[in-house]
C-alpha cells in the first residue's frame, strides 16, 4: 500500500471512530468525548490537506494517476462529511443540546456501548498486553482504541501493552462497563483466569 | 395542512420520536458499513441496499421533524428538541455519503482497481465468512448469541438459502452454510472465524450479575438459555 492509500485508510477509520465517540457523548452527554471529537476532527482537517498536497504533486508528474486520484479525491469528501456529522453531533453535547432524554434512551437502545476509562498507575492492567489480561473474558468489552498522550493508537494488537495513563475506548455490552471500569482503574484487583 | 396530496404525505409518521431516531442513527451506523462492504466486494446489490437506506432516511428525516415541530410547546422544549434535530440531521448527513461512497460502483473496475485491495487493509475490518454445520452457533438467533457482544463484530449481511438479508435482525436464525459479512477488528474476527468454523465452541454471553441492570426478560433468557433452543 502506498503513502497515499495509508492516508487516507487513517482518515476512513478515524471518521468511524468519530462517529462511534459522538455518538457515545450523547448518551452519557459527557463534555470530554465530545472534545475528543472535535479533537480528532482537526487531526482529520490536517490529515486532509496532506492527502490534497500528495494528491496534486502526483496528479502533476504523473498524469496517467489522475483517474485514480479522481477516485481518492470523492472517497476523501465522502469521508470528511462524515466526520463533518461527527462533528455536528459533538457540538450539540458542548452547546448543551443534547439533554433532552429521548436522545439518550434513542441512542443506547443498540446492542453495544461504548466506554472510555484511564489506566490507574495500581490498575492490574498497567504494563501487561491484551494477551495477559484476556479483556474480553473478564468484562465482555473490546478496547477499539487507545488515547496515549496526544497520539491515538486505533484497534490494539494483542502485544500491545497498557501503560498508566493510557485512555482505553472500549465498546461491548452494556453490563460489562461496570467491571472493565473497576479494573481499569484499580478498584478491581483480581482477574479471572 | 390543508393540502393533502401527495407531496404532503409523510411516511412513519406513527413512529414516536425516540423510535424514529433510534432508526436514524441505527441506520446510519449499518449504512456506513455496507457502503464499504459493497466496494469491498464490488457488490451491485449492497450498493443498491445502501441507497434504498438512504430513501429511508430521508422519509424518517422529514417525519422526526414533523413529529418535533408538532410537539414544541415552550422555550425550554424548542431548545432540546433542537439538539434533537440535530442529531437527526447528522444521522441523515452521514447516510448521504455513504450513498456517494457508493456512487463509485457506476466507475468501471478498472478506474478503481486500488480501492478493493485498499479497503481489505483497513483497521476497522469487514470481512466475510461461512458457517460450517459443525458450527455451535448453527441453530441460534443474532440475538441469542450476543454476536456483536460477544465478538465485537457486527453482522452487517447475512446470505442464507432465502437470498440476502441486510442489517439483519436479532431473531434471525444462523443456519449451516450461511454466508455473513460483519464489521469489527481484526482479533474480533479471527475468534468469529473459529466460533464460525466450529474450531472453537460459542461462548454464551454472561448475564451480569447486578439485578438492577438486568430486565426480567434478560433473566428469564438466561435461565432458559441451554434448553430453549438447543439442536434445531
Amino acid at each position: 500500500m502506498n503513502r497515499l492509500e495509508e492516508m487516507l485508510l487513517e482518515l476512513k477509520d478515524t471518521s468511524e471512530f468519530m462517529v462511534d465517540l459522538a455518538y457515545s457523548s450523547l448518551i452519557y452527554d459527557n463534555e470530554e468525548i465530545a472534545e475528543e471529537v472535535i479533537f480528532l476532527g482537526d487531526k482529520m482537517e490536517e490529515l486532509s490537506l496532506k492527502i490534497q498536497e500528495h494528491v496534486i504533486e502526483i496528479g502533476m508528474s504523473k498524469p496517467e494517476e489522475i483517474a485514480r486520484i479522481v477516485v481518492m479525491i470523492r472517497l476523501q469528501a465522502s469521508i470528511m462529511s462524515i466526520a463533518d456529522a461527527a462533528k455536528s453531533i459533538a457540538d450539540i453535547v458542548m452547546r448543551g443540546l443534547g439533554k433532552h432524554p429521548v436522545i439518550a434512551m434513542s441512542i443506547k437502545e443498540s446492542e453495544t456501548t461504548i466506554t472510555v476509562a484511564k489506566v490507574a498507575k495500581d490498575s492490574v492492567l498497567n504494563g501487561r498486553t491484551f494477551a495477559d489480561v484476556r479483556l474480553r473474558t473478564q468484562c465482555g468489552m473490546f478496547v477499539i482504541a487507545i488515547k496515549r498522550d496526544r497520539e491515538y493508537i486505533f484497534g490494539p494488537h494483542k502485544e500491545t501493552k497498557m501503560e498508566e495513563g493510557d485512555i482505553l475506548i472500549a465498546k461491548g455490552p452494556e453490563e460489562g462497563v461496570q467491571v472493565f471500569k473497576a479494573l481499569v482503574d484499580g478498584t478491581d484487583k483480581e482477574l479471572l483466569s | 395542512m390543508t393540502d393533502s396530496k401527495d407531496h404532503t404525505k409523510l411516511d412513519h409518521i406513527e413512529m414516536t420520536v425516540r423510535e424514529l431516531l433510534t432508526e436514524m442513527k441505527d441506520t446510519s451506523e449499518i449504512i456506513v458499513d455496507l457502503a464499504y462492504a459493497a466496494l469491498l466486494y464490488n457488490s451491485e446489490e449492497m450498493a443498491e441496499k445502501v441507497d434504498e437506506l438512504e430513501e429511508e432516511m430521508n422519509d424518517l428525516k422529514y417525519a422526526i421533524r414533523f413529529k418535533v415541530l408538532m410537539s414544541s410547546r415552550t422555550k425550554r422544549d424548542a431548545q432540546q428538541l433542537s439538539g434533537l434535530l440535530q442529531v437527526a440531521s447528522a444521522a441523515d448527513r452521514i447516510s448521504d455519503a455513504a450513498a456517494k461512497i457508493v456512487d463509485l460502483l457506476e466507475l468501471p473496475l478498472e478506474r478503481r482497481p486500488f480501492v478493493s485491495a485498499m479497503l481489505y487493509e483497513s483497521d476497522e475490518k469487514i470481512r466475510a465468512t461461512r458457517l460450517r454445520p459443525e458450527s455451535s452457533m448453527v441453530g441460534y438467533t443474532i440475538g441469542k448469541l450476543g454476536v456483536e457482544a460477544c465478538t465485537g463484530c457486527r453482522i452487517i449481511a447475512l446470505k442464507n438459502r432465502h437470498g440476502w438479508i441486510y442489517d439483519p435482525d436479532d431473531n434471525v436464525k444462523i443456519r449451516a452454510g450461511d454466508d455473513i459479512i460483519v464489521r469489527g477488528t481484526q482479533d474480533g474476527f479471527k475468534l468469529l472465524e473459529e466460533y464460525a468454523a466450529g474450531s472453537r465452541p460459542w461462548e454464551f454471553p454472561e448475564i451480569s450479575e447486578d439485578e438492577e441492570d438486568t430486565t426480567p426478560q434478560e433473566e428469564a433468557a438466561s435461565i432458559n438459555e441451554d434448553e430453549e433452543e438447543g439442536d434445531t
